[in-house]
């Protein structure tokens, strides 16, 4: 059968690449068992002389509380992403649905906030941050992740592609703007909903030059911060790095992994498939 | 569905105060805040709360240590001291910087400056220093480059590690010793673990022993100027002795990764480091052999040079700055100054205490009293010192990549020089 | 229809209202910034358009222009159809166990820190340590000298940059491929296409909005590139992967000249601006249902 032959050869070349773009992070997670010697050793040896060495791990706790950063960077990234979600599909909405006057240049007005470099506005926003009080708190820290431009852009577009014949329909049934936005337009784009909710988790949770900025007290810092703090002028401890790296990958992973069977999950409960 | 709005309204509402909480209060101490970027010594920095709860005993104020990323660290620096309420009341920084370029930094009070400029050693006087006056403490031996060598490489090269090579002749032969190539001419084993990666200010940190063995410098003395210093015949000797190192002798190689882990893997015999790099070695790469002897020297000695000083000072518009010079002279002493040293393993600043026992008993103390002994080779302590070193060290890459010949490369580095510090 | 409008514009007010406050206002100062310089001791002088003229008249400058398009152009196409691919590839998979599985691989190089990234594969990279020179050598290939050579040191991140992104791109079109009803695929089997015609004319088309997003997106991401470059080779070998963003970060923080940085932001800005409208204009259509 040709097509299940083209099937399997298809099946086989995701699965290569998904282990060759998966591999650096084995890599990675290999190079946190190893010691210092080890890691420097030549030949290269891909295998750690003891698996279970968690020493560089007991080591990343000691010298940071690590434990603390994940909490951090968990409370932070959760808000941002929702707060995120909720604002962004209002937008892209009205701006996917609604033509009204000056629609186009607000949502390129949107849009350029992207194209400005990060690095530019920093200090300036530092300052106002900094006048508002918010310097090394949460809210401070949160100030420019609340909504994402990729968020009202995603959902812009994926809006864009429900039927307007549905939402006219339940206009003339007499539902409130607001009623149609939750009970028509969101269940039909749930997969872009997680994919937006895990993207925006994603970004916020590797942040590192805006809370390295407004940062100051330990007990503050995010993940990221940790992460750097285990290089420095000199040198890179890439034992305590990778890590580090490991320990800060894990929460995510597992938001990956719930959001993940929920887009799977609304595809195959959605009324809205054929 | 209403379950899923009303457990995601509850989830807001549990979030949100959390969210908009102050950060923790902390209890009534008086706090003097304490800027660093040194997140590689952190014995070092505890030691300012240890001896800051000292301080407390008698003033009231301790001291909070704040380490920041060195990655970034100056863009923070910058919003936090533009915006003043959130400013460290002392930070670790370079003076040229942050009292030259801006105007961030209090003066030090006069007996607390006799103090210091008495105890430093005589190439450090000027660290700190911002048009004659003192803003900054010192707080290492900055970037003062000392020969390492891998004593086994060198025995099975035939040369003897005890007596060391004075000059730049002798020293390239013990390179050319020490190199071993392969049947490609690729070098597997290099005479000279060399930097060529990273930052051009780096690079040009490096370079310069080696422009200052040939008598260059790279401004002028009141630096101003740079063509005619920059691209002067020394300096274009210099440069080309650096670039044949890799493309002639190939004592050096492009192929090796940083010169550090090249000389912790065996692979670079001899290396040009800092006092805090047999630290790493012995960490590191615990079963190399090393030895530590002065730089060698060509129509001049590189003697202890110092691209990137850094100092501890005190913010101009902190409302605690009495208190925070209160601490700096609290701190300001022989014994402090070796103590808070010792425990990271560094050396110490006070003139004193390099013939302390401590300093004594590491295997730099030698080459340290004969570097210190060479004459006080050129600063450059300007507003502008990273660019100008990043467009000097674009010149240094350039002609080790062989992308150029150093005349031309360094005639273009000093117009550009030129015409940043005309700007 | 004008209650419709209002309508509309009510739900763009919080977004509109929040990038106003967070962003416009630290946007419109960086620009005013871009007329001003800074004199040693602090002070900011007012010097009109001179700034522009000395930025865009800065060989630097422009030698930092050509590196970042020469990454873009070999990162942003191959970042797309690569992300299309796979996705078009994992939409296949009956079995949702493996999709997810091999979705989750492909998505994970975005879920670490763009410094940890870069540091994974700068080891990657090293010339005697690193994995991939181990990998040559052990199928008799020469070793490279990856980020050391001032020839392979922008494909070498670029690389990093398709790697990083690919899985986010892949998701983005998966959920859209999976938002495809079924009827379209059957109607087009009905008239006969193959799986390679129901490709053009079904798929491509009413992917359409993503793939204009996912470029836009990749091409404004690989332009702003920094931390992949800041954390590995500082913008060497010989300013060969010195990118815009890159000289603006030590234009404003190491060399401590805001002005001229926020005249780079605002070329940034413009450049992307225009690029992006032109690309919508060219390659936006309207999908009528």
């Amino acid at each position: 059968m040709k097509a299940g032959r083209l099937h399997w050869v298809v099946g086989a070349v995701v699965a290569a690449g998904a282990v060759c773009v998966f591999f650096p992070f084995f890599w990675m997670a290999m190079t946190s068992f190893k010691t210092v010697p080890e890691i420097q050793r030549v030949p290269l040896q891909i295998f750690p002389d003891r698996w279970g060495n968690l020493d560089n791990y007991r080591e990343v706790f000691q010298r940071q509380p690590f434990a603390r950063f994940l909490l951090n960077s968990a409370l932070i990234a959760t808000v941002s992403a929702l707060s995120s979600v909720v604002v962004s599909s209002l937008a892209g909405y009205g701006f996917a649905k609604f033509r009204f006057p000056g629609h186009a240049v607000c949502f390129f007005a949107i849009v350029g906030i992207l194209m400005v470099p990060f690095q530019s506005v920093v200090v300036p926003l530092y300052l106002w941050v900094n006048r508002l009080g918010l310097v090394d708190t949460y809210a401070g820290i949160l100030a420019p992740d609340l909504v994402s431009v990729f968020g009202v852009f995603l959902m812009r577009q994926s809006i864009e592609v429900v039927p307007t014949d549905y939402i006219d329909a339940a206009r003339i049934d007499g539902a409130s703007e607001l009623g149609i936005f939750w009970r028509v337009v969101l269940p039909s784009v749930r997969p872009a909903l997680a994919t937006l909710v895990i993207v925006k988790f994603m970004w916020t949770w590797n942040e590192l030059f805006w809370p390295l900025v407004v940062v100051n007290s330990p007990t503050m810092k995010v993940v990221t911060l940790g992460l750097v703090s285990f290089t420095n002028m000199y040198f890179i401890e890439y034992n305590l790095v990778t890590a580090a790296a490991v320990l800060s990958i894990a929460p995510v992973l597992a938001v990956f992994l719930v959001c993940q069977k929920w887009i799977v999950r609304a595809v195959v409960l959605s009324g809205l498939r054929g | 569905m209403r379950r899923l709005t009303w457990c995601s309204l509850a989830l807001v509402l549990s979030v949100a105060p959390l969210v908009l909480a102050p950060a923790p209060s902390t209890p009534q101490t008086k706090k003097l805040v304490y800027w660093t970027h040194w997140e590689q010594n952190p014995e070092f920095n505890k030691f300012y709360e240890t001896r800051g709860k000292d301080f407390a005993q008698k003033t009231g104020w301790e001291v909070q240590v704040v380490t920041v990323p060195y990655q970034g660290y100056e863009a923070k620096y910058l919003a936090a001291l533009v915006g003043k309420s959130g400013a460290p009341d002392i930070y670790m920084g370079m003076t040229h910087h942050w009292c030259g370029q801006y105007d961030f930094c209090d003066r030090m009070p006069a007996e607390l400056a006799k103090t210091w400029d008495e105890n430093l050693p005589k190439y450090m006087v000027g660290v700190g220093k911002w048009k004659g006056a003192r803003y900054g403490i010192p707080i290492e031996h900055g970037n003062f480059q000392q020969m390492y060598i891998n004593v086994d490489l060198w025995k099975k090269a035939g040369l003897d590690p005890d007596k060391p090579v004075k000059t730049l002749d002798d020293w390239l032969a013990a390179m050319k010793k020490l190199t071993v190539l392969d049947a490609k001419g690729e070098t597997t084993q290099a005479g000279f673990a060399l930097r060529h990666k990273g930052h051009p200010v780096g690079i040009t940190d490096k370079f310069l022993p080696f422009a200052h063995a040939f008598g260059a410098r790279m401004l002028s003395p009141n630096l101003e100027q740079a063509t005619g210093f920059a691209n002067s015949a020394d300096m274009v000797a210099a440069l080309q002795f650096y670039q044949d190192l890799v493309q002639k002798h190939k004592v050096a190689s492009l192929a090796f990764p940083t010169p550090e882990d090249a000389f912790g893997q065996k692979r670079g015999a001899t290396i040009f480091r800092e006092s805090w790099f047999f630290g790493w070695v012995k960490k590191n790469a615990p079963d190399v052999t090393f030895k530590v002897v002065a730089l060698p020297c060509g129509k001049a000695c590189p003697g202890a040079g110092n691209l990137f000083p850094w100092t501890n000072l005190v913010y101009k518009n902190s409302p605690n700055k009495q208190a925070a010079w209160e601490f700096m002279r609290f701190i300001s002493n022989a014994k402090d100054d070796l103590d808070q040293h010792q425990a990271q393993g560094i050396l110490p600043v006070w003139t004193a205490n390099l013939e302390s026992g401590y300093v004594k008993a590491r295997p730099d103390y030698q080459s340290t009293q004969d570097m210190l002994k060479q004459p006080v080779p050129p600063e450059y302590y300007h507003p502008k010192s990273n660019e100008l070193a990043t467009a000097f060290g674009e010149a240094v890459v350039a002609a080790l990549y062989g992308k150029g010949q150093p005349k031309p490369l360094l005639d273009e580095a000093a117009a550009k020089m030129d015409r940043v510090l005309k700007d | 229809m004008a209650r419709q409008r209002r309508a509309g514009f009510f739900f763009v007010l919080p977004a509109l209202a929040y990038f106003g406050l967070v962003f416009l206002v630290p946007l419109v100062e960086s620009v005013i910034g871009s007329f001003y310089r800074t004199v040693p001791g602090g002070e900011s002088r007012f010097v009109g358009l001179r700034l522009y003229a000395k930025v865009l008249s800065d060989p630097t400058f422009w030698q930092a222009v050509a590196n970042t398009v020469s990454l873009l152009v070999m990162s942003v196409p191959t970042t797309v159809v690569l992300a299309l691919a796979v996705a078009l590839g994992l939409h296949r998979l009956a079995s949702l166990r493996w999709r997810s599985a091999w979705t989750a691989m492909y998505f994970l190089p975005f879920s670490v820190s763009l410094v940890a990234a870069a540091l994974i594969w700068q080891w990657m990279y090293d010339p005697i340590y690193g994995f991939l020179n181990h990998l040559l050598g052990q199928v008799g290939l020469p070793t490279q000298k990856w980020l050391q050579s001032l020839e392979q040191v922008r494909p070498s991140l670029a690389l990093v940059n398709v790697w990083v992104r690919l899985g986010f791109d892949t998701i983005i079109f998966l959920a859209a491929l999976q938002a495809i009803p079924t009827e379209y695929y059957e109607a087009a089997s009905i008239d006969g296409a193959g799986p390679a015609r129901a490709l053009r004319h079904v798929t491509l088309p009413l992917l359409n909005p993503q793939i204009v997003m996912v470029t836009m997106l990749e091409l404004i991401f690989n332009f702003k590139v920094f931390d992949t470059v800041y954390a590995t080779t500082q913008g060497g070998p010989a300013g060969a992967s010195q990118t815009v963003i890159m000289l603006l970060y030590d234009t404003a923080f190491k060399y401590f000249r805001l002005g001229d940085a926020s005249v780079m932001a605002v070329f940034v800005f413009v450049s992307l601006l225009l690029v992006t409208l032109l690309q919508w204009r060219l390659f936006r259509r309207q999908v009528e249902y």
